[in-house]
């Protein structure tokens, strides 16, 4: 039944996936040649330089990536099972509901991560001839509260779409900016080092967050 | 043993303030084919959302198996065949695909039953559901649900869309179905004619009550509609009659009595009347005598 349930999901994203492979994979690297530019006209030296005085880590421009990725993916899953209410096909399988969610989510959750991780060994594999341990590993940790914000988005999208009450998805969307504002509230580089373990728990605990609008789904709450 | 596949007792359901139902019993017997009908408004997708567990009364309990429909088991789930009201199923999926999706969940899946239906539908297998034509559609849900091979049927508005070829198709397919095996099936539509053709009982609704559940034999051969001529304008209230009108010299009432019966109330109630006379009734003369037109 887990294959069956995997099968599904793969067809509702297997048209996003390989398009937002290819843009994920192809912003990078051009977030990669806009550094090897620089490189080549002022030499990597003067990068070490720039990034220690002025606080950057040339990948800035991804920021959003991981964002935009989490919600592509969230809406791609979850829109088709609220179309014309086909959740309630999917929860009168004979499975065990909460598990069926969340085994859903953790479907997207794995691919999102599969994602991010490609595009982490891409920025390391390049930025790591180029640039000292310390500075791969601050471009890298930098990077590290984007992925986590885009993971979080794709749980509180989920939430969002299987809420059936306008109102409340309202609420939710609301409280969704609010979150999603936490994780970019610095530029600098490496600020949320001692935060990184409560991003995590603020994913770990947002992953159980649709199973509440799956319960309203199920008392038969609507506008 | 209990026979009753379906019990619901004491349900009573509004929305906001306005009241659905109040106090609704029914059962539906193991191996009978139930059909609820009432006119828009009455509550029957509030019942279907209800027994389908993606309502929760008020007040009142419903019980399916013997379990109470929001702890249903997966267990009883998979006895539970579901057609939500448009035929809705995975319609991103192709024929293929959506039958490789649920086979996995039924340990009875009946291939066979599925594609012998996807047959007449001279479709690729590859096409997309959501690409189909509505009868189509309607066909790719019914045939999933036979190949579950499940005890009990759901069917919400099983009729809506569907021209007269592929209602007629989807009955006698069902029908003949729910009879060779045994399955008990609870159903709604709005086309009452498809009913009287594969349902055994039926439950005839108006708004916040239920008006008859019986055998629809029962309900033809019993419930009958009178004709005379009377020279009175309007006709009073009379008891154990329906829709009781005058128009243009001729009354016509509604009722169970037999015609001296009928008659002896008339009598009563001071009604001068001349040539009564009784026709019986199809099933939707039976529903629109039952509930009137309005």
């Amino acid at each position: 039944m887990e294959k069956a349930i995997f099968y599904k999901e793969w067809i509702k994203m297997r048209s996003l996936l390989p398009v937002m492979g290819i843009a994920l994979i192809g912003v990078t690297l051009y977030a990669l040649l806009r550094i090897d530019r620089a490189v080549t006209l002022n030499g990597a030296p003067h990068l070490w330089q720039v990034m220690l005085d002025k606080e950057v880590v040339f990948i800035e421009m991804l920021r959003f990536i991981p964002l935009i990725a989490g919600l592509l993916l969230s809406l791609t899953q979850f829109i088709p099972e609220m179309q014309h209410k086909r959740l309630k096909l999917t929860l009168h399988l004979p499975y065990p509901r909460h598990r069926m969610i969340l085994l859903m989510a953790a479907i997207g959750l794995g691919i999102l991560t599969l994602l991010f991780a490609v595009q982490g060994v891409v920025l390391w594999s390049y930025l790591h001839r180029l640039l000292a341990p310390e500075l791969t590993s601050r471009a890298l940790l930098t990077a590290l509260p984007w992925w986590l914000a885009g993971l979080t988005l794709y749980m509180l999208c989920a939430w969002i779409c299987v809420e059936p009450t306008r109102y409340r998805r309202g609420i939710y969307i609301v409280m969704t900016l609010g979150v999603c504002r936490m994780f970019y509230l610095s530029d600098v580089p490496q600020s949320y080092d001692g935060m990184l373990l409560w991003l995590a728990v603020l994913l770990a605990g947002v992953f159980f967050l649709p199973l509440l609008s799956v319960r309203r789904f199920k008392e038969g709450c609507q506008d | 043993m209990n026979d009753n596949v379906i019990e619901c007792r004491h349900l009573t359901h509004y929305y906001g303030k306005r009241l659905i139902y109040r106090d609704l019993n029914f059962n539906v017997p193991r191996g009978r084919i139930l059909g609820l009908l009432g006119k828009n408004g009455t509550g029957k997708t509030t019942t279907i959302n209800i027994l389908s567990g993606y309502l929760r009364p008020r007040e009142g309990q419903c019980r399916i198996f013997g379990e109470e429909l929001h702890r249903l088991t997966p267990q009883t789930r998979q006895r539970i065949a579901l057609l939500i009201e448009g035929h809705v199923q995975y319609s991103y999926m192709t024929i293929e695909e959506i039958e490789r999706f649920y086979a996995p969940f039924y340990p009875r899946w009946n291939r066979d039953a599925y594609y012998g239906l996807m047959e007449k539908l001279h479709v690729a297998p590859r096409q997309r559901i959501s690409r189909m034509s509505c009868g189509q559609q309607s066909q790719v849900a019914l045939g999933l649900i036979l190949a579950q091979d499940a005890e009990l049927l759901i069917l919400d508005d099983f009729s809506m869309g569907l021209d007269p070829g592929y209602r007629r198709l989807f009955v006698e397919y069902l029908r003949d179905y729910t009879r060779a095996e045994d399955k008990t099936v609870f159903l709604t539509s709005h086309i009452i004619q498809d009913m009287e053709k594969l349902i055994d009982d039926c439950i005839i609704m108006d708004y916040g009550r239920i008006m008859v559940q019986m055998p629809v034999g029962e309900l033809l051969s019993t419930f009958g509609r009178y004709t005379f001529s009377t020279p009175l304008p309007s006709l009073p209230d009379l008891e154990g009659c329906h829709h009781a009108q005058v128009s243009r010299g001729g009354g016509e009432l509604f009722s169970f009595e037999s015609p001296d019966t009928v008659a002896a109330t008339l009598q009563h109630a001071g009604v001068p009347f001349e040539g009564l006379s009784r026709e019986a009734l199809n099933l939707e003369d039976a529903f629109i005598g039952l509930t009137g037109k309005y």
